[in-house]
């Protein structure tokens, strides 16, 4: 960046200052506009109007006004598609620009942000500061070969490991790289921690800490003290048993941002469904949007909405039998149905409710209304619906759900004219682990099996506990044979694993069916070979994936 | 490697707010030399007499608007091959791509970061020279 002069900081204020100062005016004209619809309205006016947002949209972010530009473009949007529809404005379509208009007024504060931001410029930090890398785990320990073991061992769940023979080298790494984790495995002299002091000192340099993860052979109180002193989060007695240190580094790393919540919008007019979208896109929601509602099952399957934002009055049939409709169909018992309506009649909404929906929004609605209100049921939705099609065990879709989707994603597979692949695994020899090693030891299995899929496969990928020891993997967009060799790798790094059973090692593996679309046209015969295919790998031997049709 | 430097540059512009901040920016920052017109009209007289190396026209503007004095402008024996970079607000990608079909190089969003305008020029003057060559 150029060393700029004192002077440019100066311009740039009195710009900013003459933006806010003309600000009041600027909203006072569009105001006035505005009002003009009740004498004067004509697409002329609506030009003007829809010019004058559009300035505060382009410009409002440039002098830091970023709230002002965002609502302000909301609003030109809004109006470019009444300006589109030309055609004279509806009560509804009046309302939502007078609520617009409003928040519009209120943004006439500059945000903090983004004049810190000009004067952390202007002060000539290069660097941005540097963002925490989710999948990274820093692990220190002092023989190299009992490292590059364990680092394999964490890698093979979709971490990037690297290792560090001493505390001084962490150190150097830590100021270039901020590690998901960091895991400290160092045997001093007496038998117990070195490099705390090292440690505790690169956590206190630090405002956010990083979390660290303490190995150690003791397991006395006055040890763990000392673990807890230099900041760590957890600690582990050797020997290890990966999954849990694995399951820990998981809760330690998990995603910051759940996947978006996904709003299906049944509202017959055009703009104001439009409206409503962008509403909650800018919330960072997804949504889809139905202006027919007799199109709605199509979307209601395909989309899976957390939630249905509805209108009642709609011209071929109302909110309230549509809500019906879906109610009958046992999938959708759970989902959350929300009106919006002019109806303030406290009967009438009762009835409604008694017919499927859940709550009632009064039209028109804020938009900050509309977001916290859609968030909070989507939000319970979700948690519900997660105990219905997921396994308590792993979390893995169960076994109705991922047939569900099996059709779901096949059918999307055939209008779309795109492959898709579906595998069947099964642990091999599961019944003597379990006669061996007990259930616990079973289950253990299972779940590391599931999170290796879960952390290697696809988030468009569907994984489902088919059965004890079977699973389910949909992978949409995908040809039998990319299928295969992403299943092969799977499956030799599950064979890798070790697990721990009272200080003894042992491995287990699995064997794998593959079958495509479009050889297979069908639900019943993508399954089938499927299972034909994982039956023929379990008689040649087991610890192999097969492709069905290459037997 | 070896794209042609980057001096001169035109901005159509019909906010007088935004050309201020606009001028400060890639004069202050950028260093640049650079003239400002209000208008479609008054850009076809300036250009016989400025020869810009590169044009910054915004999209929305009264009368008219930037993509008909971009076809003015090509019309121009000055202007027939000057590179252009359309000043609109958010765009969707399909909506760069229409732009760019019209003869555009690149667009730049609007509301833009008086700090950082510069540097998008410079990097999409880089980028556009490195594929034409």
């Amino acid at each position: 960046m150029t060393i700029l002069p004192d002077s440019f900081q100066k311009q740039l204020t009195a710009l900013r200052e003459t933006y806010t100062q003309q600000l009041l005016n600027k909203l006072q004209q569009i105001e006035d506009l505005w009002a003009e619809r009740h004498v004067n309205w004509n697409n002329r006016t609506l030009a003007a109007l829809h010019r004058m947002i559009h300035n505060l949209a382009g410009s409002g972010a440039t002098f830091g006004f970023v709230t002002l530009s965002d609502r302000a473009f909301t609003l030109e949007r809004f109006l470019r598609t009444i300006m589109e529809a030309d055609s004279p404005l509806t009560l509804e379509e009046e309302a939502q620009v007078s609520a617009l208009i409003a928040v519009l007024a209120e943004a006439t504060q500059p945000d903090p942000l983004p004049s810190s931001r000009l004067d952390a410029c202007l002060l000539s930090h290069p660097s941005p500061p540097l963002s925490k890398n989710n999948r990274i785990i820093f692990l220190v320990k002092e023989d190299p070969v009992l490292a590059r073991d364990m680092m394999l061992q964490i890698s093979y769940f979709g971490y990037t490991v690297r290792t560090f023979s001493n505390p001084s080298e962490l150190r150097v790494a830590v100021n270039e790289t901020i590690p998901a984790a960091i895991i400290v495995d160092l045997v001093s002299v007496d038998g117990g921690f070195a490099g705390t002091e090292t440690i505790a000192s690169i956590q206190h340099d630090r405002e956010v800490p990083i979390p660290i993860l303490f190995i150690s052979v003791r397991s006395d109180l006055a040890a763990r003290l000392l673990a807890v002193r230099a900041g760590g989060y957890a600690y582990f007695t050797k020997p290890v048993e990966i999954s849990a240190l694995i399951d820990k580094l998981d809760t330690l790393t998990a995603h910051q941002t759940p996947d978006p919540y996904r709003i299906l919008i049944v509202e017959d007019e055009a703009t104001l469904a439009a409206y409503y979208a962008l509403t909650l896109e800018q919330a960072g929601m997804l949504t889809s949007l139905v202006t027919d509602p007799l199109h709605v099952m199509q979307p209601l399957i395909e989309f899976r909405p957390d939630l249905i934002l509805m209108d009642i009055y709609m011209p071929s049939c109302t909110g309230l039998e549509l809500a019906a409709v879906i109610r009958q169909l046992e999938a959708y018992v759970s989902i959350p149905i929300v009106y919006l309506s002019m109806e303030s009649n406290v009967d009438k909404q009762l009835i409604a409710l008694s017919l499927g929906g859940d709550d009632f929004l009064m039209k028109p609605i804020h938009p900050d209304h509309l977001v916290k209100s859609v968030t909070s049921r989507a939000q319970r939705s979700r948690i519900l619906r997660s105990f219905m099609i997921r396994d308590s065990l792993t979390g893995l879709l169960n076994h109705t759900k991922t047939k569900e989707q099996l059709a779901i994603e096949l059918s999307r597979a055939q209008r779309q004219n795109l492959p898709l692949a579906f595998a069947m695994i099964d642990i091999d020899r599961f019944k003597s682990v379990n006669d061996t090693y007990g259930h616990t030891m079973g289950d253990r299995i299972i779940k590391s099996l599931a999170r290796l899929l879960q952390q290697r496969l696809r988030k468009t990928d569907c994984i489902g506990r088919y059965g004890g020891e079977e699973f389910a993997v949909i992978l949409p967009n995908t040809d039998g044979k990319t299928a295969s060799l992403v299943l092969e790798e799977l499956r030799s790094g599950f064979a890798q694993i070790r697990h721990q059973f009272t200080g003894q090692d042992f491995s287990v593996t699995f064997s794998c069916g593959v079958a495509e679309f479009p050889r297979c046209p069908d639900v019943a015969s993508l399954s089938d070979a499927a299972d034909r295919a994982l039956y023929t790998a379990k008689s040649r031997g087991r610890n192999q994936v097969l492709l069905a049709g290459n037997a | 490697m070896s794209s042609p430097g980057l001096v001169r540059i035109l901005y159509i512009e019909d906010e007088p707010d935004i050309q201020a901040i606009a001028r400060l920016a890639l004069v202050a920052v950028g260093g640049f030399t650079v003239e400002i017109c209000s208008s479609g009209q008054e850009a076809l007289q300036m250009v016989t007499s400025f020869h810009p190396d590169l044009i910054l026209l915004d999209v929305m503007m009264p009368e008219m608007d930037g993509p008909a004095t971009l076809k003015a402008l090509r019309t121009l024996p000055e202007t027939t091959r000057t590179p252009v970079i359309f000043m609109t607000a958010k765009v969707q990608s399909h909506e760069v791509l229409q732009y760019k079909e019209m003869g555009a190089i690149d667009v730049i969003s609007k509301p833009f970061d008086p700090m950082t305008l510069s540097s998008t020029i410079c990097s999409i003057w880089a980028s556009y020279h490195d594929h034409s060559s």
